[in-house]
């Protein structure tokens, strides 16, 4: 390029320097930009640029006079002028023309941010395009909108922390409270469940005590309707009875009250007693009760009136939802792999649809309506099974089809037992524990035999005779009755004449055949107290009679009476 | 579109109509993000669906809009946070028309991701000017005439902003006549 190609007009040169000046040796202006002449209307041509502005040193944070020799000695260095009047700094290269007399200065005003251009009444326009400082405050705007606003999303963040923080402790406290408030709740229902059993068994002993007594003819005969109307009333009671029981027993287990009685169990011995209690429904529908072992000699650490509460429960469902001429299966199986016994209550009944099984277990639910009117029951059994079973340890399952049948499974863990040892063994066990009970009462205390399949009465009579002192084998129907004369030649029996298997009055009777028990006391117990069943009593071979409600005094003064003299007291 | 356009719609909505009927359009435009940050470059479609959303949740028409949040962006979002930038373009309205095609230039050069439109200007007279509008994206046009008359409010100049050119009818771009006379005063 030559050097003409460089001139530019005057006009040219004002728009790529808007800001320039150019002064002689003596500091005084002779030309001047178009926008400094705006911004410094004072500053124009023949002004003295020392009137206006100073050389600022950045090094000594002072300023200075503006000279040629200092022009002359700084001049490859940034010139920074600070005007005598206003804020404005201008940023300028000195540059000497062909005239050495003559100086000019390029370069724009030096503002940090773009509020200062405000101040100094500047426009991005007022800067050449070529220069950048508008470009990099424009930048630095933004990156100060972006931290500014990164600061706050972390503020608000920050906050949101703190507020969710806040959320979740009072929601734990309010929580806590609830639980407090629920507990407290439970524990109401609880002690009022509680307490209205209480409240309610009360009076149901004497509604049940009168009626059976009413029944037995204590007060008097009475006519056939009368009869049936009392025994619908006992009736009614006893199931009013097992309602109050099985809440009583679900509050105890809700509240975590409930505490098994954990005691070696004959398996054989609770199904036996557990079948005989639906023996006299079942007869009544014709229904078939089997019992099916795999192991008869089997111990188990139960609670053992629980365990027999269960299958009671699972058994009455089975004969109740079964039609009459079918079939209740009672099977008990060692699971080795799972060392568990299972109990499985097997029916021929109207089954229950799958949809239905999972609602089974929930309280007071009887799948079908109708059922409910066909069939009575309270809608606890099932759920008392499963949280007895549950209370054990174990589980229950059930396989239904509908029309052919279902099987409530009861699995019992028996871990560290030695359910599966030997029958041999468990016998020598079984004899063992007997001998232990039998050597702890003196040698010289009467053995009584009480024969009866009614386990209330069962326990009431065997606790006040031992509580007289006296020993107390128990039978739960004829034929066990018989067997365990045979074993243990009691001092005397009492003998129930409405049992299972054998009744009374045969069981008297093959005792009375063996001349080893001809002389032996037995004494009848009976709630039938019609004309004719003493006679009956005493012609089978007893010695005597009494019925239910025996009085306990009455009872002991007779077996005493009975007892050869070097036996009683 | 950077943050700060959805921010505006953001605050146009909340300012306006409540944070109820902002929740309403985020729902329905299906945009999932809690905050836009300014200088984050979203897409297109967001802002979009926002606008679109808008229309269905506020019972306006996208003209009504589309105007009012032109006017919203240079009279609350821009002046409150691009205050600064704002008052340097220019000095008075016809400065700063004249500047804005620079002003877009240089904004370009600030946003490296922004796809700026291009703006032109011609027949600068003391009363008038002719802003043309050259963009890629579709649909913006009373935005831009929402923009000029948020920018002479700005200014408080009353002026009249007449959309002469329309792009969607077959012209090459939107073209707007911003006039300031004093006919525009009344």
């Amino acid at each position: 390029m030559t050097q003409a190609d460089f001139m530019i007009d005057r006009e040219q040169f004002s728009k790529l320097f808007p800001f320039f000046f150019l002064v002689d040796a003596n500091m005084r202006v002779l030309q001047i930009g178009a926008v400094l002449a705006r911004i410094c209307p004072q500053f124009c041509v023949g002004q003295e640029l020392n009137d206006h502005f100073s050389l600022f040193d950045l090094s000594k944070d002072r300023a200075d006079r503006i000279t040629p020799e200092l022009i002359s000695r700084r001049k490859a260095g940034i010139f920074i002028f600070k005007s005598a009047s206003s804020d404005l700094s201008l940023r300028l290269q000195a540059m000497t023309l062909r005239d050495p007399e003559r100086y000019l200065f390029l370069g724009s005003p030096w503002v940090r941010a773009l509020k200062e251009m405000q101040l100094l009444q500047l426009v991005l326009n007022d800067f050449a395009l070529h220069d950048s400082t508008v470009d990099l405050l424009q930048i630095t705007q933004t990156n100060a909108i972006s931290l500014k606003e990164l600061i706050k999303e972390r503020e608000d963040l920050f906050q949101l922390n703190k507020n969710l923080e806040q959320l979740v402790d009072k929601r734990t406290a309010e929580l806590s409270l609830t639980n407090t408030e629920l507990s407290r709740v439970m524990r109401s229902k609880d002690d009022f469940l509680s307490a209205m059993s209480h409240e309610l068994r009360t009076p149901l002993n004497a509604i049940l005590g009168l009626s059976e007594s009413l029944a037995e003819g204590v007060y008097g005969d009475m006519n056939a309707k009368q009869i049936q109307s009392i025994n619908t009333i006992a009736e009614s009671g006893h199931h009013l009875l097992s309602l109050i029981n099985d809440l009583l027993d679900l509050a105890k287990i809700g509240a975590g009250k409930m505490e098994l009685e954990l005691n070696n169990a004959n398996v054989e011995d609770v199904c036996q007693a557990s079948l005989r209690f639906v023996m006299e429904q079942a007869q009544t529908k014709k229904i078939i009760l089997t019992l099916a072992m795999d192991n008869k000699s089997v111990t188990l650490t139960v609670d053992e009136r629980r365990l027999k509460q269960i299958l009671v429960n699972l058994l009455s469902n089975a004969v109740k939802f079964t039609p009459n001429g079918g079939s209740v299966t009672l099977e008990t199986k060692c699971d080795v792999e799972s060392e568990s016994l299972v109990f499985s209550v097997r029916d021929t009944g109207i089954g229950i649809a799958t949809e239905d099984l999972k609602r089974l277990f929930n309280p007071f639910t009887q799948l079908d309506s109708k059922l409910s009117r066909l069939y009575s029951g309270t809608g606890l059994g099932l759920t008392l099974v499963l949280k007895l079973v549950e209370l054990h340890g174990g589980s229950v399952e059930v396989e239904s089809d509908i029309g052919k049948g279902s099987c409530f499974s009861v699995r019992i863990p028996c871990k560290g037992l030695d359910v599966f040892t030997s029958d041999a063994a468990k016998q020598n066990k079984i004899a063992a524990a007997q001998e232990m009970s039998l050597k702890s009462l003196s040698e010289n205390t009467p053995l009584i035999l009480i024969a009866d399949d009614n386990e209330i009465n069962l326990r009431t009579v065997t606790d006040y005779l031992r509580a007289n002192k006296l020993r107390v084998i128990q039978a739960r129907d004829g034929l066990e009755a018989v067997k365990m004369v045979r074993e243990h030649a009691p001092s005397l029996v009492l003998m129930d004449i409405q049992m299972p298997l054998m009744d009374g009055l045969d069981a008297i009777a093959n005792l009375r055949a063996d001349d080893k028990h001809a002389a032996m006391p037995i004494i009848a117990l009976t709630s039938r107290a019609m004309v004719g069943d003493r006679e009956r009593c005493i012609a089978a071979g007893a010695n005597d009679y009494l019925s239910k409600p025996v009085n306990m005094k009455q009872l002991v003064k007779t077996i005493h009476t009975h007892l050869p003299k070097d036996e009683t007291r | 579109m950077y943050g700060m356009v959805n921010k505006s719609v953001q605050a146009l909505v909340t300012t306006n109509f409540g944070i109820d009927k902002w929740e309403a359009i985020k729902k329905k435009a299906g945009v999932k993000e809690d905050v836009f940050l300014s200088n984050e470059s979203y897409p297109d479609a967001t802002t979009y669906g926002l606008i679109g959303a808008a229309t269905e949740v506020l019972g306006l028409s996208a003209d009504e809009i589309l105007f009012a949040f032109g006017e919203f962006w240079v009279l609350h979002t821009a002046r409150e946070e691009y205050g600064d930038m704002l008052s340097s373009a220019g000095r008075n309205l016809s400065e700063f028309l004249e500047y804005l095609p620079m002003f877009h230039i240089r904004v370009a050069l600030i946003f490296p991701n922004l796809k700026p439109p291009r703006f032109e200007c011609s027949d600068l007279q003391a009363d008038r000017i002719t802003m043309h509008y050259y963009s890629h994206r579709p649909g913006l046009s009373v935005f831009v005439r929402g923009l000029f008359s948020g920018v002479a409010k700005l200014y408080n100049t009353p002026a009249q902003i007449t959309q002469t050119k329309f792009k969607d009818k077959g012209d090459d771009h939107d073209e707007f006549l911003v006039y300031w006379g004093d006919a525009a005063k009344q």
